[in-house]
């Protein structure tokens, strides 16, 4: 259904996006008649990998000139950038609220036709998609590299106390039970750090709740308060099992109590393993996928992309951005950034995974996976420190009123979104039974 | 002035002491961030003994190691460029339109309307003024050093024009005034007499300006980003990644940025101390 | 009559005048406008934007987030200005007194201030997080025995004490270099007439640094008014939202989310608040001033 509504927007979007894209030299031709392609990517702890990439491309290409930026809080930079027109070519960003911002605000550019697309695995692609505020025709983002997240534990300590993997959600509090039993503290928070209780939260969420909601909600066809109340009761009882006044502990020293066995397991992200190898580079660490459910086959892994690929709407070389894409996608590349970073490639095909993702290698060969949930929260409501504020309430009704202000809460930030996408479905009926909300 | 050395002699040891135990408060943070700069990331630990013990090793490896992530002499350089500037443009021209405004205060009303209207930007947000400041300076082709040098200028503006008023209140007009009779022009009576007269005032200036734009990250981060120069609060950023801090190299490189903007105190508190203004008023 | 000499005194005064001013303007005032334009508009820092008309400055005054965080920014900066004011005049007089190793002491003092957020971060949240609950429990104080920064209750009383700890060095700083104002022939006719200690304070010292204490003041509660480091480094905003001040809100959904116009209208009221409470500080010291 191919229906050009926001036709006259994009025209004049693209008329003043060529208009700066001229005045900054947005993929343009240099004196030396090679073309320049700028990325900014987001993530500078992958700088290394990024700079031999770089130098690798420039070698081999005399045509053109890549220029990999990775700068210190790139998103301030972006949207410095953004205010003063001067555009990068390819943005590298997470598949978060900023890409349906930044997508909503007709800053990215089509690429359905990018000949790549076909090689990325579809739980990606369908990612992104999710991440739409209203269906838009096209794709605007490649995914390149994934994160999951789960349960990492020790693996000298399970195998010690012959502890095995968990299934289901009963199994796990069974596990739990035992760890306790013998002695070991079982989990370990860092919730000073608000954005930590969403790590749990996210993880629950691919199980037990609609891939969906926010997007069903948005269009009027569900709430919150139903679709959240496992995903919240899960997630307070698991402070059963963790240590005495979690709210105490940053994200640091959780990762640091957990190197040093002080915890057999920590509910957290692959992201978190290189901070827990600096203080114990010789920790055995697995990881398994957070049982929300205890039907087994509801249980998926939670990744999401970490980083992706957009072009911006005003680049006018989309052929060197392309050459540029495919470079970056070539398996030797893609296996340079892997050596470096701990990361989940969105590419198909058999790339070398790190260890600590072994427990997770069945899900991800399956295709089985779901997005963080926390990505379709617009970050100034803060559900990180709603989740904080819940999991502190010692109230009896606490999840009663956790549930009610977050469907308040909701409404109140995306105010005008909900306007949007309520207006976008009474025009397009069609849409909303086609795929529930999207 | 004999009387008063004199006076210097007796050393007051009660307030001496209390002063040398108040600083066990500074002390102590200081301590730790000393061995967390030599430590190594696998001697990190959250309890309180293993955190407060010293280094295995005495070693400089995380202090050449940080001056080679934040590109050191260069984004010193950049710091030192920015700061220095900053501090000489803040105590010219700080300095003349406290004089100038806080003098013409005392008859003229517009002048006390003019004074509160720069003072009242001490308090603006800076939030609010980033993204309009962000495209101007763009605009007029500053978004680059000379851009923040000038933004600095703007915002030190008001605290250290009421500084240099408040300093003014307790000086005489009568020496002025005694230049004039003898012919010398504003200027030159600016420049030959109440110019040195401030020079505990430009110090303090000088001290509390350094300190602000030393330790600013907001506005070159906004300003500078894109132009490949980095300044130390920059590239410490570094050190800090949405997961995963390196606090050993971090540390390291911290007290090393600290140690410039210490001496040059060290120095202003000099020259606060051998103000000539008691002479002069006497 | 006006003399040549205060035409020219008067010349080279507006042509100063107007050259600060005209700067000032321009990248003060002129982009303060613009942000205040901003705030009728649902804008999110980026991308195309709506008028809202006054939606955004009737949502600040039905916001409890945003009521929240005005309460505790006043009563962190009210208390963290009182207890800055006084340890910094003292130790500004402790300093300026005859003391051994003055240079060094002054040194060690202003360390605090230039400390980074990230060292201040980390090293207060050990101590109130494992060094204070355990000297707390081995003294019996119940109240210390857990960390403050996760009490609902606490945690604004940890940042207070770490913004003072910080703050104390640059109002010290301008409370020496306001000392040095005082001619030293006062203190000797004070001293004739056998005034010492308090008294000497009271009656001969304080009265002639007043304009320092006055700018102390102002610039004591507005930095305080706007506290963000601190917050960012020890708490973020947590537990339980008791923590987010006025300044994180601004940054935070501001800048690093998308609420930049609403912002914008909570920045700019801001800034009417703060300049109210600072007319009102400075006419009372004003006052007092012309008192004496």
């Amino acid at each position: 259904m191919k229906k050009r509504w926001r036709a006259s927007a994009a025209v004049c979007m693209a008329a003043i996006t060529a208009a700066a894209a001229a005045l900054s030299g947005c993929g343009a031709q240099q004196a030396d008649g090679k073309v320049r392609v700028e990325i900014v990517q987001y993530k500078p702890e992958a700088v290394k990998a990024f700079e031999e990439l770089e130098e690798r491309f420039n070698a081999t290409h005399d045509d053109i000139e890549l220029v990999i930026d990775s700068p210190n809080d790139a998103m301030t930079i972006l949207k410095t950038r953004f205010i003063r027109e001067d555009y990068p070519d390819i943005i590298g960003i997470g598949g978060d609220i900023n890409y349906s911002n930044f997508l909503d605000s007709d800053m990215l550019m089509d690429i359905s036709d990018y000949e790549g697309l076909k090689d990325i695995k579809e739980s990606y692609l369908r990612t992104d998609k999710e991440l739409e505020f209203i269906p838009y025709d096209g794709i605007y983002a490649v995914p390149y590299m994934a994160n999951a997240a789960g349960v990492l534990y020790n693996k000298d300590i399970f195998d010690e106390h012959g502890w095995t993997i968990p299934k289901t959600l009963d199994e796990f509090y069974q596990l739990c039970a035992d760890i306790e039993a013998a002695g070991i503290q079982p989990l370990y928070f860092g919730f000073k750090d608000t954005w930590t209780c969403l790590a749990p939260w996210n993880a629950i969420c691919v199980d037990v709740a609609p891939s969906d909601i926010c997007s069903q909600v948005n269009s009027g066809t569900a709430k919150f308060a139903d679709a959240y109340r496992p995903v919240a009761e899960i997630t307070k009882s698991l402070l059963d099992y963790a240590q005495p006044d979690p709210y105490a502990y940053s994200y640091n020293d959780a990762c640091t109590a957990f190197a040093r066995g002080e915890s057999a397991m920590y509910v957290i992200g692959s992201y978190a393993v290189p901070q827990i190898k600096s203080v114990n580079p010789d920790i055995n660490i697995d990881s398994f996928v957070f049982p929300g459910s205890n039907n087994p086959e509801e249980n998926v892994l939670n990744s999401g992309n970490d980083l992706q690929w957009s072009v911006m709407a005003g680049c006018e070389n989309k052929e060197a951005v392309y050459e540029v894409l495919d470079f970056l996608y070539e398996d030797e590349n893609i296996q340079i950034y892997l050596d470096d970073q701990n990361a989940v490639p969105c590419k198909k095909g058999d790339f070398q995974l790190p260890s600590m993702l072994d427990g997770m290698k069945e899900y991800i060969e399956n295709d089985r996976m779901a997005d963080y949930q926390d990505h379709h929260y617009p970050s100034e409501m803060a559900v990180d420190a709603m989740i904080q504020t819940f999991l502190m309430d010692e109230g009896s009704d606490s999840v009663d009123t956790f549930l009610a202000r977050f469907d308040t809460e909701w409404a109140r930030y995306n105010r005008d979104l909900i306007t949007k996408v309520q207006k976008f479905y009474k025009e397009h009926p069609e849409m909303l039974t086609e795929g529930g909300g999207n | 002035m004999k009387k008063h050395n004199k006076q210097t002699a007796a050393v007051n040891w009660p307030i001496t002491i209390l002063l040398i135990l108040g600083c066990i408060t500074i002390f102590f943070p200081l301590y730790m961030a000393l061995i967390i700069a030599f430590k190594q990331p696998m001697e990190m630990t959250n309890d309180i003994a293993g955190a407060l013990a010293f280094p295995a090793q005495w070693s400089f490896a995380n202090f050449s190691e940080a001056m080679r992530v934040t590109d050191f002499w260069n984004s010193l350089g950049n710091s030192l460029l920015l700061t220095v500037s900053t501090v000489v443009i803040a105590i010219v021209l700080h300095g003349l339109a406290g004089y100038a405004i806080g003098r013409s205060m005392i008859k003229s009303k517009t002048y006390n309307v003019i004074y509160l209207y720069i003072v009242s930007g001490m308090f603006v947000p800076f939030a609010i003024l980033m993204m309009p400041l962000v495209k101007q300076t763009a605009q007029m082709g500053m978004a680059n050093r000379l851009g923040v040098i000038l933004l600095y200028v703007v915002f030190y503006m008001p605290l250290n024009m009421m500084l240099y008023k408040g300093y003014l209140t307790n000086i005489p007009i009568a020496l002025e005034e005694a230049a004039r009779v003898d012919g010398a022009s504003t200027w030159r009576t600016y420049w030959s007499i109440v110019f040195p007269i401030m020079k505990p005032m430009h110090a303090t200036v000088a001290v509390l300006t350094a300190m602000s734009t030393w330790n600013d990250v907001m506005t070159p981060l906004v300003i500078m980003s894109g132009t490949g120069k980095n300044t130390l609060p920059l590239a410490q950023l570094n050190f800090q990644t949405q997961f995963g801090t390196n606090y050993n190299l971090a540390f390291a490189s911290y007290l090393l940025a600290l140690i410039p903007i210490l001496l040059f105190y060290i120095i202003c508190q000099k020259q606060i101390l051998n103000g000539v203004v008691n002479g002069a008023v006497k | 009559m006006i003399s040549k000499g205060a035409q020219d005194r008067k010349r080279t005064f507006l042509i100063i005048t107007i050259v600060t001013v005209a700067l000032f303007f321009c990248f003060n005032t002129l982009p303060l406008i613009k942000g205040f334009i901003y705030s009728f508009t649902n804008f999110k820092g980026y991308g195309s934007y709506e008028w809202v008309g006054l939606r955004n400055y009737k949502d600040l005054f039905g916001d409890a987030r945003v009521g929240k965080s005005y309460l505790f920014t006043f009563k962190y900066a009210v208390v963290g200005t009182i207890i800055t004011n006084i340890v910094s005049l003292m130790l500004a007089l402790g300093l300026n007194s005859k003391i051994k190793g003055k240079s060094a002491l002054r040194g060690i003092y202003f360390i605090p201030n230039v400390l980074g957020g990230l060292v201040i971060g980390y090293i207060f949240s050990f101590f109130f997080t494992y060094v204070l609950p355990v000297i707390g429990q081995s003294m019996g104080i119940e109240g210390l025995s857990s960390s403050m920064l996760s009490s609902t209750d606490k945690a604004w009383i940890a940042i207070v004490i770490v913004g003072c700890w910080q703050a104390i060095a640059m109002n010290t700083i301008i409370y020496i270099s306001g000392l040095q104002t005082v001619p030293e022939d006062v203190y000797e006719a004070g001293a004739i007439d056998g005034v010492t200690g308090w008294k000497k304070f009271k009656s001969l010292t304080f009265p002639l640094i007043i304009p320092f204490f006055s700018i102390n003041m102002v610039l004591c509660m507005k930095n305080f008014l706007m506290v963000f480091d601190q917050v960012m480094a020890l708490t973020k905003g947590g537990p339980s939202q008791s923590t987010e001040s006025i300044s994180y809100l601004i940054y935070n959904n501001g800048m690093s989310g998308g609420q930049f116009g609403f912002q914008s209208a909570n920045a700019f009221l801001f800034f009417v608040v703060i300049v109210a409470i600072s007319v009102i500080q400075m006419t009372a010291t004003g006052k007092k001033e012309e008192q004496l």
